[in-house]
């Protein structure tokens, strides 16, 4: 626990100097899944990592990836000190890697459409935008989702062999692959099924939150974000540090309470905050719009917790407050195009 | 005279003899956590499960129990029991190990996939016992490994969750699936003269132990089942038969006497 200068208590793990952290705003999700192959092509292109994806986007409502991950355990009882077991999934559940018909394609001179060589019959993003609710007031956003890099990770405690670890610097959470012998008990541990078991190597992966970018190791040695943040078309994803008072994530979670964290009964304590989703009102048959809103608070307390009614008032009050002229610090870091403020990583040593 | 008496006092005797030398065989000569080591010349009749040298190998029945350990699935082993046999030439040891298990788990593709695995454990120290669960700092284990997928390694530990690989080992292994159970061998040289290795001096008996994984109920790390130390009796030991000769002769002469008295009491009671 550190206490801020205005009083405000920000908990970090034992022994960390400081914590990673990063805030999506949902509003601006459009779900085209261009973090997904940021992340993709950089970390899980191959060699038996070819059905993780270590960021997805999925719809909400919705089963997710894997299928139903909200309903396999993991995480910690309701006094945050016994794990709570898990269950693994199998691969199927994940969404295989399909085969397409390219060298038919491309290289045959097939008529057919480009498609699985196979009929697909689930996959990661297989219930896109089906959403929940009835016309017209049909509803649905998307989710996307990392490693949490959780200040009271069960990922970490499930290991035996201590093969996961904390890292002292910046809390990122990281698989120790000379320790690791692939026993999966992380896997089943994470609540939110973000790591993943490599068969090809016998060992178990996930986000690295691009620490190679973060400690400016690239070509031009500069400090850069994580990619799934950097190449962000509506740039959603604010990133920098929990324990920064000056970074608008410290101010965003900590001091106005509009960044919630998505399944906080899981009690892991996630290190990635959401801005929660609002939408356009419900319309009667005719057409016009009620004052009733869209997507049920009932089903974003279910993902995000009772945090979220509170988030969600905040953010009305200081859109009122745009809309009328005034000034609103929310607004202002929710909408900034000035990646030194998206992207505060460079303030401790 | 009547000769009666006399013939019933040869007929024990003779019925001691025999059983003196029958019996001993019959019943198990061995005593309690002994793994005999057979001393064979011929090494390659040991490399393989089905190997001759192993006639000459006679396995103890290994009783198994779950772990304990503190991970998911560590009371609920699914493997009772392993046979156990050892032999030795000059130059390394053998130990064959057999099991039942209706499934043959060798894969490890799928995420709920996880393969069978056997492991012997003997402590770094041969003179010393460690704790059961893997030792600990001060008082290591050396493991012998072995997987469905045809992975065997040469562990070392201090303790849960401490097991490292020891590279550059010399340990061998050959296996099979044949009727619903596995036979492996695993064998490394006598004495692996390298930090972190136990050197087997084969002039005493060392501690053994052995564990069980069956991959399709998820049996991995702490979810095994597990077996009491026993030795491998590699030093000269009490021999057992000379010792057993002398215990069941002083009971067979203790019966014949008991028989002679009550007999010459009925006798003299009905005064004859």
């Amino acid at each position: 626990m550190s206490q801020t200068d205005d009083g405000t208590d920000v908990r970090l793990a034992d022994g960390i100097d400081h914590q990673v952290a990063m805030v999506m705003d949902l509003n601006k999700c459009i779900g085209c899944q261009t973090c997904t192959i940021a992340c993709k092509t950089n970390w899980t292109d191959g060699g038996g990592r070819e059905y993780m994806y270590w960021n997805n986007v999925e719809t909400k409502p919705g089963s997710g990836y894997p299928r139903d991950w909200e309903e396999m355990g993991g995480g910690w009882d309701e006094d945050g000190e016994e794990r709570t077991p898990g269950e693994l999934q199998s691969k199927e559940e994940y969404g295989r890697a399909w085969e397409f018909n390219h060298e038919q394609v491309m290289y045959e001179g097939s008529d057919e459409p480009l498609r699985p060589m196979e009929q697909p019959d689930w996959g990661p993003n297989f219930d896109e935008d089906e959403g929940a609710g009835e016309y017209p007031n049909s509803y649905y956003f998307y989710l996307p989702r990392i490693c949490n890099h959780c200040t009271h990770p069960s990922c970490v405690e499930a290991c035996p062999r201590s093969a996961l670890y904390k890292r002292e610097e910046d809390g990122i959470v990281l698989v120790d692959q000379d320790r690791c012998r692939g026993y999966r008990y992380c896997v089943e541990g994470c609540p939110y099924k973000k790591v993943y078991y490599n068969a090809m190597k016998k060992t178990s992966e996930k986000c690295i939150f691009c620490y190679p970018r973060i400690e400016g190791e690239g070509p031009e040695g500069e400090v850069l974000p994580p990619s799934c943040a950097e190449d962000c078309p509506p740039q959603l994803r604010l990133v920098g540090y929990l324990d920064d008072e000056e970074g608008p994530i410290h101010k965003l979670v900590n001091e106005h309470g509009v960044a919630v964290r998505l399944h906080p009964e899981y009690r892991t304590e996630p290190n990635v905050y959401y801005i929660p989703p609002f939408a356009p009102p419900q319309h009667s048959e005719s057409g016009e719009s009620i004052e009733a809103e869209r997507i049920p608070r009932s089903y974003l307390e279910e993902l995000f917790g009772p945090d979220v009614h509170e988030a969600l008032n905040t953010i009305e009050r200081e859109r009122a407050k745009v809309e009328r002229g005034e000034e609103s610090e929310v607004m202002e870091m929710l909408t900034t195009t000035d990646t030194a403020d998206q992207y505060r990583l460079e303030v401790f040593d | 005279m009547d000769r009666k008496p006399t013939l019933l006092a040869a007929l024990l005797a003779i019925g001691l003899v025999v059983t003196t030398l029958v019996v001993p065989a019959l019943v198990s000569a061995r005593p309690a956590y002994e793994i005999p080591v057979a001393n064979v010349d011929n090494s390659t009749t040991l490399d393989t499960v089905d190997g001759e040298g192993w006639d000459e190998a006679p396995s103890a029945g290994v009783s198994l129990s779950s772990s304990g350990a503190a991970v998911p699935g560590g009371d609920e082993s699914t493997i009772d029991e392993v046979r156990v046999a050892s032999a030795r030439t000059d130059e390394r040891l053998y130990i064959r190990l057999s099991w039942a298990d209706p499934t043959r788990d060798t894969s490890a593709d799928d995420v709920r996939q996880f393969a069978d695995a056997v492991a012997v454990q003997v402590p770094v120290n041969e003179s010393a016992r460690p704790p059961i669960a893997m030792g600990s700092t001060d008082n290591r284990v050396n493991v012998w490994y072995w997987n469905g997928l045809n992975v065997s390694q040469e562990l070392l530990a201090g303790g849960p969750g401490t097991t490292t690989v020891l590279s550059d080992s010399n340990l061998e292994s050959n296996a099979t699936y044949q009727d619903g159970r596995w036979h492996v061998v695993l064998s490394r040289p006598l004495d692996d003269v390298s930090d972190n290795r136990t050197s087997f001096s084969a002039e005493q008996d060392v501690d053994v132990a052995v564990a069980v994984w069956n991959g399709s109920s998820m049996e991995r790390s702490g979810a095994k089942a597990t077996s009491e130390w026993h030795y491998l009796a590699l030093g000269p030991g009490p021999q057992g038969p000379p010792y057993e000769t002398i215990l069941w002769l002083v009971a067979g002469l203790g019966i014949v006497f008991t028989t002679l008295v009550t007999i010459e009491g009925v006798r003299r009671t009905r005064g004859e």
